[in-house]
């Protein structure tokens, strides 16, 4: 058999998992979602290709059992330094194997996607991917996230794995977390102790670090809604269209005041060039309050070059990543204006 | 400790206890003895193991047989009616679509899904919906033919 003992839990209620995450946490318990990453990770000393290739993941304990994209900068986040309460997805060695997985399978009110009377979007953490990517009612008006949806894995992969699941696994390069951070999303966390509610931009800590507490579940994500003259868009820069994780991500969501007038609110998130998806502000200061031309979105896109901290691995080095993060983010300003009326 | 589950396969009910770990794959393959579905790469990027659930091309390779518990499993096996191959599979075997024949499966699971969906997908919906499933032989042309194919002859 493929993968190692455990037991599968099955709760029937999101308290009753939230019990289960306390009762089994010194055994070692994971969530189960799509289960594309997990049971991926739980069997990966099988397969070498999947031994961690860049050299911080071998010096790094975390970096032990999945490959990740930059963790070298993580030990130099003064936050992580300074704050040894954050969970890592594997600090725990328990959880790297675990002796039980809960499926969350039969939850269904985790699943759907529904626009509330406020005209956000709420999407439940185990909706799929392919849901989302397929979805006009997510295209009109979120439509980076539906781009990252639909260039997730592959439509196999897609089929399987949920929103949840991408978002609080916290990968820099995550498709649907890019775009869920442009577009200012807010995660829904429950815990034993009740809810809370956490902005997608500080959920983040490091690769495979998030604020999630061990008896929390990300039950939703909730979109504000898009305002008049707004648009975003979503580009995966890889070095295939399909199976492949981003070399460079970038997701732009961009508001203007009037059709062809100044810019109201721009959030540029860029993704795969630091330890999280990061929020280029520098690039929002730049764009705010100005009538964007040619000028103002090089401008932008230069200080988002500087607000990424890309490092070297195999998929790109730090060099053509910063490269590609200007070019990229020129590009999907002038898509997302064009797409928000602001094209003249 | 085992667990018991039920769920339909090609439309036959079955229960079956089973190890919380055993995947669906391992299910259809060494439980039930349907050896069409192919276990390739085990951890979804080649996609010979895929099956219908509900409908829905899946990765049996990433799927435990617990969650399916309840729910509808149809495999390469269940195309065939009355010993007559699909529309699909008679496209294949007409467009000389099968090399090794290791993918096939795969490719004829997730061809299945596409034309339930959209029975008349153009070429590059075609390929887009394939591309989770490897063909090592690279014969994907032929591939792609008999599945327009089956989509021309689609009633």
């Amino acid at each position: 058999m493929n993968l190692p003992r455990f037991d599968v839990l099955v709760p029937e209620t999101i308290e009753e998992a939230c019990a289960m995450l306390i009762e089994h946490a010194n055994s070692g318990i994971r969530l189960l979602a799509g289960g594309t990453d997990l049971l991926v990770d739980l069997r990966s000393p099988i397969i070498p290709q999947h031994v961690p290739r860049c050299d911080g993941c071998l010096t790094h304990p975390e970096g032990a059992v999945r490959s990740t994209i930059d963790c070298r900068l993580w030990d130099s986040d003064p936050i992580m330094a300074s704050n040894g309460s954050l969970r890592g997805a594997l600090q725990d060695e328990g959880l790297a194997s675990p002796a039980y997985l809960i499926s969350l399978h039969k939850l269904d009110e985790l699943r759907g996607i529904q626009k509330l009377r406020d005209g956000s979007l709420r999407i439940g953490a185990m909706t799929t991917i392919s849901e989302i990517g397929r979805s006009e009612e997510v295209g009109n008006g979120w439509a980076a996230l539906v781009e990252g949806a639909e260039c997730l894995g592959s439509p196999l992969v897609r089929n399987l794995a949920t929103l949840g699941g991408n978002i609080a696994n916290a990968r820099p390069a995550a498709d649907t977390a890019v775009p869920t951070i442009a577009l200012d999303g807010t995660l829904t966390l429950q815990g034993a102790s009740g809810i809370r509610h956490v902005s997608a931009r500080d959920f983040p800590r490091g690769p495979g670090i998030s604020v999630i507490k061990p008896d929390e579940i990300l039950t939703a994500v909730i979109y504000p809604p898009s305002p008049p003259h707004s648009a975003s868009a979503y580009y995966k820069l890889a070095n295939r269209k399909a199976l492949e994780i981003s070399t460079v991500g970038i997701a732009v969501s961009l508001s203007l005041e009037e059709p062809g007038g100044p810019v109201a609110d721009a959030r540029i998130a860029l993704g795969a060039v630091g330890p999280t998806p990061i929020l280029a502000e520098s690039a929002r200061d730049v764009l705010i309050g100005k009538i964007p031309n040619e000028a103002i979105l090089s401008e932008a896109a230069h200080a988002a070059g500087d607000d990424a901290r890309p490092i070297d691995d195999h998929r790109g080095s730090a060099w053509y990543r910063l490269q590609m993060v200007e070019i990229l983010t020129r590009r999907l300003l002038k898509v997302a204006l064009q797409r928000a009326g602001g094209d003249k | 400790m085992k667990k018991i589950i039920s769920l339909t396969v090609n439309g036959v009910m079955h229960e079956v206890a089973i190890e919380p770990r055993r995947t669906l794959l391992e299910l259809l393959r060494e439980d039930l003895g349907l050896t069409g579905t192919k276990k390739g790469c085990g951890i979804g990027d080649c996609g010979s193991c895929t099956v219908l659930v509900d409908g829905m091309a899946t990765l049996s390779c990433l799927t435990l047989a617990i969650q399916v518990d309840g729910r509808s499993v149809e495999t390469v096996e269940g195309l065939a009616r009355d010993g007559k191959l699909s529309r699909l599979q008679q496209s294949f075997v007409d467009q000389g679509a099968i090399q090794c024949g290791f993918c096939t499966p795969g490719m004829l699971m997730t061809a299945t899904e596409l034309l339930r969906r959209n029975p008349h997908p153009d070429e590059q919906e075609i390929r887009r919906a394939i591309s989770g499933n490897l063909c090592r032989c690279t014969g994907y042309q032929k591939i792609v033919e008999a599945v327009q194919a089956a989509a021309r002859t689609e009633p």
